[in-house]
């Protein structure tokens, strides 16, 4: 999902992307990436990764494995593992993550807990289903 | 075991050269078969159905896209077509202009069409459906108020008038998203934009359309909105050419 430089590579395999010019409303569930550009009100969940890029409007409470957050959130954030707040993003909401990386310039209003065991219990879910398959 | 099925705009005598260069060219390849005019007959539905109880293995559409919508039309809708479906081929000769599909299938020109039957590389793909009409390549939305609900979780709003294309199987070469687009995978994929950077990839399997408007479907058929849009149950295995535009 990063790159050696630690930036967020956008990822072109993303299974969903919402464009600048699109507003959703709704219970969004998806099982691959999510970009998010414009705006999005109800809520985001999926087994994968999301980013919310700098002009996007995110009125949702957010649950996924690992983020990226460059826009403006509304909502509580839950991730799996880790999440990456960039210098543009404002949060309004509790964040609860694995782990978690916050660029100078940053604003969260709101609880953040950062647990390595979400992030473990993560990993050893996914060791387990490997050794079911 | 071949049906052509000519459409009947072909009768006209500025096409009598193309088709004359057709006929001698499948002759020239052993690819004979019947031919049926649609011009001659009422009811297609019951002319394709007795062909394929008569076990015909290959129905080419002769025409554009609204022959290929005509005949895919009677294939599915045939009581028959389900047990027969993984048996009967479907391709497309191009003639005339409106041709998007067969392009989408990498067959360019007539002749072409002749030799991409030949080598008989085929293909199989979903078809969509909107209201009550099916399509194979794509439905544009044309509407400044709609509203797009995906999947009974969520709708779209749109900030701006923009294009809109709910695509089954990608018949766009430039498109961004080219490569996201499986044509048999049972979903639909909503584009908005397209080729240039904003734009919006969304895959879902139903997606209902609301407010005031029309689809045009395969750059041929209006449907007024609302509708509804998805994809049918069965399948249909096409002949295409190796430079298709879909994967």
């Amino acid at each position: 999902m990063f790159n050696k430089e630690g930036k967020f590579e956008k990822f072109k395999d993303a299974e969903t992307i919402i464009g600048a010019s699109i507003k959703v409303k709704g219970n969004f569930n998806g099982q691959g990436d999510i970009v998010i550009e414009g705006s999005l009100e109800g809520s985001l969940k999926t087994v994968a990764n999301v980013f919310v890029g700098e002009k996007a409007k995110v009125s949702a409470n957010i649950d996924a494995s690992e983020a990226l957050i460059a826009g403006e959130i509304n909502g509580n954030i839950k991730i799996k593992k880790y999440l990456a707040i960039g210098k543009t993003a404002k949060i309004n909401g509790d964040v609860q993550c694995g782990e978690i990386s916050i660029e100078r310039g940053a604003s969260i209003t709101g609880q953040i807990i950062v647990s390595s065991e979400d992030s473990k219990k993560g990993e050893n879910k996914k060791e387990k289903i490997e050794l079911e398959a | 075991m071949n049906a052509y099925i000519y459409d009947d705009f072909l009768n006209k005598s500025r096409y009598r050269r193309a088709i004359n260069r057709v006929e001698i060219r499948l002759t020239d390849l052993g690819l004979n078969g019947k031919i049926i005019r649609l011009g001659a007959i009422k009811n297609i539905k019951d002319v394709i159905q007795a062909e394929i109880k008569n076990g015909i293995k290959n129905i080419i559409a002769v025409g554009n896209n609204e022959t290929v919508n005509k005949v895919i039309s009677s294939m599915i809708t045939n009581k028959d077509y389900g047990f027969f479906q993984k048996d009967v081929l479907f391709s497309v000769i191009p003639i005339g202009g409106n041709n998007s599909i067969a392009h989408s299938f990498g067959i360019k020109k007539e002749e072409e069409a002749c030799n991409i039957l030949l080598a008989r590389r085929v293909q199989q793909i979903d078809i969509a459906y909107a209201g009550n009409n099916i399509f194979l390549n794509k439905a544009e939305l044309l509407s400044n108020d709609a509203i797009i609900e995906i999947d009974d979780d969520y709708h779209l709003e749109l900030k701006q008038k923009t294009n809109i294309k709910i695509i089954n199987v990608n018949d766009d070469n430039y498109l961004a998203f080219k490569n996201k687009i499986i044509s048999s995978d049972n979903n639909l994929n909503l584009v908005v934009g397209g080729r240039n950077q904003d734009n919006t990839f969304i895959t879902s399997k139903r997606i209902k359309i609301s407010g005031t408007g029309e689809l045009i479907l395969d750059e041929t058929m209006l449907v007024p909105i609302p509708t509804e849009i998805g994809i049918i149950e069965q399948k249909i295995n096409i002949i295409v050419g190796k430079d298709r535009s879909f994967n």
